[in-house]
């Protein structure tokens, strides 16, 4: 106790110290250079900017300001409840060419078509913060080329009224790294997230919907993507040509365009999927020429088509997913492939056999793929004779001689419980008694002719 | 009558059938079409590019790279006549054969492959836009056949 007692004596001067000269630092700092200014209704902000030094803190009152800006010094914009900057549908609505900047609060509309026009175009600028702005009716939301650290968060972003291949991208980053992007809200544009030979950039809990690609990955390197929604695009996350991409506890849901996705992987390497929800897609997740991915724990479920290979993929490890109610399985036209990490394998709802050691682990190998999605691969049409008994027969001849020459796909250790729960508990039944009600008729009409069956004959 | 109907018939048959001999590109619908060696939607419609084969088959890309990547693969398709391959004016879209397109590339270049090559219909239209990026050069199509894609590096 008395040592405690000495120690804080001892710690309080420095502590004293400390706390004057930052009081004394910050104090200066703001005292003698920021300065607040505030843009009503009516005056330019673009004018306000000029006048700015670096440091400035530019206030917006509510109202439509008609203008394009570019903020090329060091200020921050922050715009009151209905500020509005109209950028005529020409060009970008607001371009930053200055590091260490602040958008706050502004919604940013009407920008032109070109490709490369947005709400907000960041040009070789770098540690700048964009937050909680609105930017509606945009050809790109934001769009970050060359530059550094910025940080996105809690933005909303909406294109026109148009075909997806009219619009740009919500968010483009071309070039640069170390870029957060948390929070912000995408929909109706072309992809939601593009990244663009980027490097080192952080997705965390985004909502993507009403778009073309949810995330689309192009030639980037080391890009982590955590409890993002992606919901309702063509495809969920696109990812080509880039190593280095983990997706942990996304939840990616409801792409049924019929060339729809919900994890496309083309020609990447170092992939993590680990403890997503891949629900409701055409196809869950495909691996096309992937190398050295680990995909485990994730919930795959009433997917059209589970799981796809395509081509050669190499060193990728399977284990301790979910494989529930999917209308197909899996969908293999690849190499051969272990489908378990050696010690545990995946849970499929289709398994047929037991675990008689009581390990968890079911006694005979769970197969993937048949002959029939070798043909589909050659032969799209005959998708027709899905589940005829001439496939039936077929798929079971192949299994008793497995010397027909399809690729051996199995789970040497499926398991007999599934290994991470379910977290979508709640189903979207509006109406929970009417089904039950007409089952409950169906019982009875069928009990009916049962009965009354029975005493005509 | 019925002989003349059938004359008929026949003709139209050879009709329609030469239709498909003078191996025309399709329009691209950016709803449906992916490329067929990356799978990434044709969204860029302007990039598109086409292999039409002889029998019929019509081959879509979203980017003239990824059409050359497919024709390495299909050696069947380089015969004389086995196919017509073509790419678009990136300017009016106007569908051209890949052996009167003039090309400006430049590694910056945006394409929806980043392979850097952008067709035009004729030289002037390639230099105009080589004029306006400020970088790139010219490639006709015996340049192209030399020129070396990401994937050959």
């Amino acid at each position: 106790m008395e040592r405690l007692n000495t120690l804080s004596r001892n710690l309080r001067t420095p502590v004293k110290i400390l706390f004057y000269t930052i009081l004394f630092l910050t104090m200066g700092s703001t005292d003698a250079f920021a300065e607040e200014i505030k843009v009503e209704k009516g005056k330019s902000i673009q004018a306000a900017i000029d006048r700015s030094n670096s440091g400035d803190i530019i206030g917006i009152g509510p109202g439509i300001y008609k203008e394009n800006l570019v903020i090329d010094k060091q200020i921050s914009l922050i715009g009151e409840e209905g500020a509005i900057v109209d950028g005529g549908a020409k060009g970008s609505v607001i371009t930053i060419t200055a590091s260490n900047t602040l958008i706050e609060g502004l919604t940013i509309q009407n920008s032109g078509t070109q490709q490369e026009d947005s709400g907000i175009y960041v040009k070789k600028a770098h540690d700048n913060g964009i937050k909680k702005n609105k930017l509606k009716n945009v050809h790109n939301g934001i769009y970050i080329a060359n530059s550094n650290n910025n940080q996105l968060i809690e933005n909303s972003i909406t294109s026109y009224e148009s075909h997806f291949s009219k619009r740009g991208n919500g968010i483009h980053l071309f070039k640069g790294d170390g870029h957060l992007l948390r929070g912000n809200e995408i929909s109706d544009v072309q992809d939601g997230i593009y990244f663009d030979f980027t490097r080192s950039v952080q997705v965390a809990e985004n909502h993507i919907l009403h778009s073309r690609y949810g995330m689309h990955f192009m030639f980037s390197e080391q890009i982590s993507a955590e409890k993002n929604k992606v919901e309702k695009n063509i495809t969920g996350l696109m990812v080509m040509d880039s190593s280095g991409i983990e997706f942990i506890g996304n939840r990616v849901s409801d792409h049924f365009h019929f060339r729809g996705f919900g994890i496309l992987i083309y020609e990447t390497k170092d992939v993590l999927v680990e403890g997503n929800e891949i629900l409701r897609n055409s196809t869950g997740l495909s691996l096309e020429n992937g190398a050295n991915t680990l995909t485990s724990k994730n919930i795959i479920a009433a997917n059209q088509v589970g799981l796809e290979f395509r081509g050669e993929n190499q060193q990728n490890i399977f284990s301790e997913n979910n494989f529930i109610g999917n209308v197909v399985q899996s969908k293999i036209s690849g190499g051969n492939m272990r489908l378990d990490n050696g010690e545990k394998g995946n849970y499929w709802d289709d398994y047929g056999s037991f675990d008689l050691s009581g390990d968890g682990i079911g006694e005979e190998a769970y197969k993937a793929g048949s002959l029939y999605d070798r043909l589909l691969q050659t032969q799209p049409y005959w998708q027709f004779y899905f589940e005829s008994p001439s496939i039936k027969l077929w798929t079971k001849a192949e299994s008793l001689f497995p010397s027909f020459g399809t690729a051996n796909v199995y789970d040497a250790m499926p398991l007999v419980e599934p290994a991470v729960k379910l977290q979508e508990t709640k189903q979207e039944s509006k109406r929970p008694l009417l089904p039950g009600a007409a089952g409950a008729l169906f019982i009875l009409f069928s009990l009916l002719v049962i009965v009354k069956g029975r005493k005509l004959l | 009558m019925i002989k003349k109907l059938g004359i008929l018939m026949v003709s139209l048959a050879v009709i329609s059938g030469c239709q498909n001999n003078t191996m025309e590109p399709e329009e691209i619908n950016p709803e449906i079409d992916v490329c067929e060696v990356c799978n990434m939607g044709i969204a860029h419609e302007h990039f598109a590019a086409e292999v039409v084969t002889k029998d019929g088959d019509i081959h879509k890309f979203d980017d003239i790279g990824c059409m050359e990547e497919f024709l390495q693969l299909e050696t069947s398709l380089k015969e004389e006549g086995a196919a017509k391959k073509y790419v678009r004016d990136m300017e009016t879209g106007e569908w051209l054969e890949l052996e009167e397109a003039y090309h400006a590339y430049h590694p910056e270049f945006w394409t929806p492959m980043a392979n850097g090559v952008v067709s035009f219909k004729d030289k002037k239209s390639a230099e105009k836009y080589v004029d306006e990026q400020e970088m790139g050069e010219i490639l006709d199509y015996q340049a192209l056949l030399k020129h070396e894609w990401s994937w050959e590096r």
